[in-house]
């Protein structure tokens, strides 16, 4: 593969350029904010802020109808997208990503994930360092699974082509793009300080007593899970309009820290306790996932510890068992 | 093809079975294993997961008990209606790994559904499976599941039935007043080249897998069937999760060594 330079100060056109074409999504902050919204202009881009909200959004949308309903006839909706490019994305985001196409693009073909992910870029942007105490991205091996990666080099970014699809892409917009000899060097792929989980194998863990920690200050709000890159449960129900005849099949993200989550139709619950539901999200993020896919599903972007109300760092749990 | 889109499906037969189950036979043909569960629903009121109580591949029969909001809409719907399935999903039992073995059923009230699947299934292969041996309980005479099937089954294999609780004494099939457990551990059960499959309440299963064990059967002699709430079926929503397997994909048949360290879950 390949790699380019890019001046910064032709970012701008390059965005004016593809905005033509492509809808380019990148971090902006807005009342402190970061979160990744339509750009038409650089300036309002802030590369190395983390995004608030995942980026799971854009592909496994918060809420998809999958189809409608009128007098027993369902009606799939058609769904018109315009080619996206995402910049901006970190790599703990764009390895999330991968997980999720794993899920919804790998034994299942989901085509409300592939209608929003197929003909989509996602050029990322190498943090040089942790971006603040939560993250841990470097304890969890994440690979390159973006299609080109930009290295910040003072003036220039090094453009790191790491899909094919990068490098055409690169190479079709040789006018802002300029081929180097140059590598993103070893140094330049560690994100420093970002390596703060000191276990690789938890399995033997569950049974232990130190979660009560944890547990006993989660509000089982689930906004770890709904801020969660990589997390993919969801709800299905049915929104019935006015007339009681049509309506609607609706996808919504869920949580598996909610009660109700495993409540059964005669009313029992199999994850009653705070803390079988609280080891439940971090066990199939550390454990399950890996024994069935050869990764970690969590990915280290530290929202789920940052944001939480009040502030359980469960990788400072692990540390200390 | 689109996963989360059901058919239309016609109910080609209707029939109320006990008080609080009804079974419907639906013009849904598929290839299945016994054990196997669709999605069956109505739009504008949800979908559930049920087992397929039947081994046909001109049918399927479902067996609901009428206990949530989607069960108690399809328990109103009538001969000729129409009902909508996606399907079929999971992994049922191995029949044909378990070829030449002496099956035991242990079933209790709606879970003796999907082993009738077996049944039909064994029924059909009758020379692939030696003896076959049956423990259905109810929770009283009204509810004893599968009446037309009792005295061909009596016929054909070795049937213990029982009831819970039959304090006027009706007739029920000369089924024994007690825990279906109880006939399990009173009956003299060959451990050799054995396998056991239990269906029904949590604590029907946990009672009698303790009695098999304690007659000798190794845990990858036993086979249970889980429940738990699903809203795709697919192996996605992560609702049937249980330590990162998934009852929808892996499940709703385990051989018992497979997840009998996951504790109460």
């Amino acid at each position: 593969m390949s790699c380019f330079t890019l001046r910064k100060q032709d970012l701008d056109r390059l965005v004016k350029t593809l905005g033509r074409e492509w809808d380019i999504h990148a971090p902006v902050k807005k009342q402190g904010v970061t979160n990744f919204e339509k750009v038409k202009d650089a300036g309002d881009i802030v590369l190395h802020e983390h995004s608030y909200l995942p980026l799971k959004r854009m592909f496994f949308r918060p809420r998809e109808t999958l189809f409608r309903f009128d007098r027993g006839k369902l009606s799939v909706p058609e769904n018109k997208e315009r080619k996206k490019i995402i910049l901006g994305a970190k790599r703990c985001d764009l390895n999330s990503i991968m997980r999720q196409d794993i899920m919804f693009l790998g034994e299942t073909n989901d085509v409300y994930y592939k209608n929003q992910r197929e003909n989509t870029l996602l050029i990322g942007y190498q943090c040089k360092s942790a971006f603040d105490k939560y993250c841990f991205c470097g304890s969890l091996d994440l690979e390159d699974c973006q299609d080109l990666m930009l290295y910040d080099r003072g003036p220039v970014f090094l453009v790191e082509a790491t899909s094919d699809k990068g490098e055409s892409f690169a190479k079709k917009y040789m006018k802002f793009f300029t081929e180097t000899d140059s590598e993103p060097t070893n140094e330049e792929k560690i994100i420093k300080n970002a390596d703060r989980l000191r276990k690789k194998d938890i399995s033997h863990l569950y049974d232990s007593g130190k979660w009560k920690e944890g547990v006993d200050q989660c509000l089982s709000c689930a906004a770890c899970v709904l801020l969660c890159p990589s997390c993919y449960c969801f709800d299905i129900e049915d929104e019935n309009d006015m007339n009681l005849k049509s309506g609607r099949r609706v996808r919504n993200h869920s949580s598996c820290q909610l009660k109700s989550f495993t409540k059964v139709a005669d009313g029992h619950i199999f994850r009653e306790s705070r803390e079988d539901r609280f080891k439940h999200r971090i066990f199939h993020q550390l454990q399950w996932f890996r024994e069935r896919h050869g990764m970690n599903l969590c990915t280290g972007c530290g929202r789920c510890i940052r944001f939480c109300p009040t502030r359980i760092d469960f990788v400072e749990m692990i540390n200390r068992m | 093809m689109n996963e989360y889109v059901p058919k239309k499906v016609k109910i080609t037969d209707f029939r109320r079975e006990t008080p609080d189950i009804v079974n419907i036979r639906a013009d849904f043909r598929c290839r299945h294993n016994p054990g196997d569960f669709v999605m069956i629903g109505l739009p504008g009121i949800g979908e559930a997961p049920i087992s397929i109580s039947s081994y046909s591949d001109k049918y399927i029969d479902l067996h609901i008990r009428e206990i949530g909001n989607v069960t108690n809409a399809l328990g109103k719907l009538k001969k000729n209606g129409f009902v909508f399935i996606r399907g079929p999903y999971g992994k049922g039992y191995p029949m044909e790994e378990l070829e030449g073995r002496n099956i035991i059923l242990v079933g209790g009230g709606c879970g003796v559904a999907p082993l009738r699947s077996v049944l039909e299934y064994t029924e059909k292969n009758r020379k692939k499976f030696s003896n076959v041996d049956l423990f259905f309980g109810y929770k009283s005479p009204e509810n004893i599941l599968f009446r037309k099937d009792v005295s061909k089954w009596k016929s054909k294999f070795k049937l213990y039935m029982s009831v819970d609780r039959n304090p006027e004494h009706k007739a029920c099939f000369n089924a024994k007043t007690g825990f279906v457990t109880d006939l399990v551990k009173k009956s003299k059960l060959i451990k050799e080249n054995s396998v056991a499959m239990i269906c029904g309440p949590p604590v029907m299963i946990k009672i009698a897998v303790d009695i098999l064990k304690s007659k000798g059967f190794r845990e990858d002699q036993i086979y249970i069937s889980t429940e738990r709430l699903m809203d795709c079926g697919l192996g996605l929503c992560g609702h049937c999760m249980i330590h990162g397997k998934y009852t929808c994909l892996d499940g709703p048949v385990f051989r018992y060594d497979e997840i009998s360290g996951f504790g109460s879950e």
